[in-house]
């Protein structure tokens, strides 16, 4: 558990690198669907394997979140400091943002006079490839940039 | 006076040197990491006044000497 909870910026970048880059994937598979590219590959089971994003950020908050109230003070004094706190801040705010717009303008370009259960869950699927893009794309830049100034200064 | 954010000048980079210490050195000192040390010596953030406080007392100088308004 001690270990779980000890955190480190290699540790914190595979977290927040690994919800991006899944977040990417599933948005990339749900795009091209949606587009009506057909690729040879598809996810077995909707019902189980479209969860497996919102869990991953689920329990990397968790442990993250954990890391923070439980771990070592005086080393999370430095790992989760008002500097990086700020960037984090700024992060979330720029990517509800961009959800907000882009959800705006998915509702905009649905056909709602010919609407059914079909375009409801194609919507869905749309906010959900965006939502994922948009914070896939800014976790994945955020995670590798924060190890690199880490390790670079 | 050193790199400057727009709504605050700073001193720090000329300090810490005077005192002989390193970004990492002061970090450690004043429980931040070096990123934050390192942006607001060059006038990317503006820190908060418990940090301010806090690399004050561990260079033995006043905030005023670290850190001035622009038209102050």
């Amino acid at each position: 558990m001690n270990n779980l909870i000890a955190m480190s910026y290699f540790k914190r970048f595979l977290i927040v690198f690994i919800c991006g880059f899944v977040q990417i994937f599933y948005a990339a598979y749900l795009l091209l669907n949606l587009f009506g590219y057909s690729i040879e590959w598809h996810i077995s089971n909707h019902d189980l394997f479209m969860f497996i994003p919102g869990v991953l950020v689920f329990v990397s908050s968790g442990i993250l979140t954990a890391s923070y109230y439980l771990g070592d003070r005086k080393n999370n004094n430095i790992l989760y400091d008002e500097y990086t706190a700020l960037r984090y801040y700024k992060i979330a705010a720029f990517g509800y943002a961009v959800n907000g717009i882009g959800i705006f303008i998915l509702f905009s370009i649905q056909d709602w006079s010919n609407w059914n259960f079909q375009n409801a869950n194609n919507m869905i699927y749309q906010i959900a490839a965006f939502a994922w893009l948009t914070f896939g794309i800014l976790l994945t830049v955020f995670s590798i940039g924060d190890y690199k100034e880490y390790r670079n200064g | 006076m050193g790199k400057h954010h727009q709504n605050l000048l700073n001193n720090l980079e000329d300090y810490r040197k005077k005192a002989g210490l390193t970004q990492q050195e002061l970090s450690e000192a004043a429980e931040v990491s070096r990123k934050s040390i390192n942006a607001i010596e060059n006038g990317i953030y503006v820190p908060s006044t418990v940090l301010a406080l806090k690399i004050a007392k561990t260079l033995k100088c006043n905030v005023e000497d670290l850190f001035k308004l622009p038209n102050g």
